[in-house]
């Protein structure tokens, strides 16, 4: 009896190759990439709506970098999650970061999660938002960045538990969760799409404010509804017109609040907010507006 | 009124006196009064500064005062003990660290003291003076209050 044993030798074989196949790194072409001229000054905008620096930028003395510090990237932050600790790498322009990267290198990173050596990357880098940014700023971006200080220092590895530990099964998720549609389809206006590109790509404000399933992948039907504090105690607030706080807060309010950091009641902004603040406020007022009425034009929920 | 009864009514006074005054000394809720006192002279100043309110030279000065006033009090309101409870939202860090936490006092009322002494007359001249002040108010809120919800 032979043949049975050789089916399911087959058959082992075509579930193995799918899944190699399903999981296998998707690397944009390098002729997918406009021609655009990079501009220095439009990527720092990238850079503070983006929020690298929250990331990436290397504690001092334990604590989150300030003013300048905020430019030395040489990463070595923490995030303790759920599936273990991960350890934000350097991105500085140094060799032990970005530097030598193509152009095509660093669009694959932020916009299809894979590295120049073909590995996925863990969605704790916010991708998932970042690939819904228009190209041109992540090329404008690049060339902000290779202007800051080169940092020398590899950072070691995640600390992660099986089977998160496995790189290649990201690919598997990111099958279903890595989409580069916008959540909300129809904006009326430019001044919606121009607050819904800074809410949804660059911005990232669904990572903290949308609540996510089991493997981690945000619930667009739940979009920017609050969640649970990725880092401690306590809920991220809902920012729809239906939240408590930002309900009664009209467009105007809600730009004061991303420029200033205070409420309408003169209370300050507090916890993870304060960095994303902080890098808002270096914005344009009228990048401000667009976020608030984006938000002001959200479903109430 | 005999000379015993007025004193035993004074004596009652003050003991009544400083029972309340225990009650209203707690450090935990004197310190949260203060703060509150220093938000609603945030408010009008804030208006200003958005253009919500006209510009008025008095109220702002009026609001500096009161946190310079503040700022020279709310230091001495963390006494050992105090740590908890009373819904404070102090942060363990002020007694971890409490030469930062002074550090912090100073700045608010440093950028506090110059804006007074700069006297602004307009908005124009306001805004490059109060913005230093409110930026202090989140450098210590960001490493030594925590928000409950
Ligand atoms: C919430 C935290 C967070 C933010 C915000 C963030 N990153 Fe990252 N980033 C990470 C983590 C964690 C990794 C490592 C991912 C991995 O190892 O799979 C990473 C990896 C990277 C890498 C790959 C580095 C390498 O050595 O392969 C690049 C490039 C990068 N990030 C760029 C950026 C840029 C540019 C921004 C701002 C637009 C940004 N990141 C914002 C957390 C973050
Ligand atoms: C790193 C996590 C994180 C990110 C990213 C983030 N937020 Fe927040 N946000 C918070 C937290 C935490 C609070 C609560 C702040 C507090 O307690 O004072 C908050 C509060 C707010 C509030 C005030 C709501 C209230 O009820 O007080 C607004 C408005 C807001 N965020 C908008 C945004 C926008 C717009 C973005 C994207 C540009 C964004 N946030 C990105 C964590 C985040
Ligand atoms: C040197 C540190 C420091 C500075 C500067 C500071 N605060 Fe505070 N603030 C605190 C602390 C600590 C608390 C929490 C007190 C408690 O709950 O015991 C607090 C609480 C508050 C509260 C909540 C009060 C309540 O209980 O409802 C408000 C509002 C507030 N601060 C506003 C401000 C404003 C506005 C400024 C600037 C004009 C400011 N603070 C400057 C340390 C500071």
């Amino acid at each position: 009896m032979r043949r049975p044993a050789i089916v399911a030798v087959a058959l082992v074989a075509v579930v193995l190759v799918t899944a190699w196949w399903l999981t296998s790194p998707q690397r944009m072409a390098a002729d997918s990439l406009p021609a655009h001229t990079p501009d220095v000054a439009a990527g720092e905008q990238v850079f503070w709506v983006g929020g690298c620096a929250s990331c990436h930028a290397s504690p001092v003395d334990g604590r989150r970098a300030k003013g300048e510090d905020k430019l030395r990237l040489g990463g070595g932050l923490e995030l303790d999650t759920p599936f273990g600790v991960f350890r934000v790498p350097n991105i500085s322009p140094h060799a032990d970061g970005i530097g030598g990267w193509s152009t095509l290198d660093f669009v694959n990173a932020m916009q299809a999660g894979v590295s120049p050596n073909g590995r996925h990357y863990y969605p704790s880098f916010p991708y998932t938002s970042y690939a819904k940014m228009r190209v041109e700023d992540v090329i404008d971006l690049k060339a902000f960045i290779d202007t800051l200080p080169a940092v020398e220092g590899l950072v070691a590895d995640h600390s992660l538990g099986f089977p998160w530990s496995v790189r290649r099964g990201i690919g598997l998720w990111k099958r279903r969760y890595l989409d580069t549609g916008f959540v909300m389809a129809d904006m009326d206006s430019e001044q919606l799409e121009r607050g819904r590109e800074l809410v949804e790509g660059a911005g990232h404000c669904g990572e903290c404010h949308t609540p996510r399933d089991g493997f981690g992948g945000l619930l667009a039907d739940q979009w920017l509804v609050g969640a649970p504090n990725p880092d401690g105690a306590g809920r991220v607030p809902n920012i729809t017109p239906g939240g408590k706080a930002v309900g009664d807060w009209s467009v105007s309010d809600i730009a004061y609040y991303l420029e200033s950091g205070f409420t309408p009641d003169f209370d300050t902004v507090g916890g993870s907010m304060v960095a994303v603040q902080e890098n808002l406020a270096k914005l344009p007022k009228s990048d401000l507006d667009s976020i608030a009425a984006y938000l002001k034009s959200l479903p109430a929920r | 009124m005999s000379g015993p009864t007025l004193r035993t009514l004074f004596l009652a006074a003050t003991l009544a006196f400083s029972a309340h005054a225990i009650a209203d000394d707690d450090p935990r809720i004197e310190r949260q009064d203060l703060m509150k006192s220093v938000r609603e002279a945030a408010k009008p100043v804030g208006q200003m500064m958005r253009g919500d309110m006209d510009f008025d030279a008095d109220t702002l000065m009026s609001s500096l005062e009161t946190w310079l006033d503040v700022s020279t009090k709310f230091g001495g309101l963390f006494p050992p003990g105090s740590e908890s409870g009373e819904e404070t939202e102090a942060a363990p860090a002020i007694w971890t660290d409490r030469e930062g936490f002074d550090k912090a006092l100073a700045e608010w009322q440093t950028a506090t003291q110059a804006a007074i002494d700069a006297k602004p007359a307009s908005l124009e001249e306001a805004r490059p003076i109060v913005g230093p002040v409110f930026n202090t108010c989140k450098g210590c809120h960001d490493n030594y209050r925590i928000e409950e919800e």
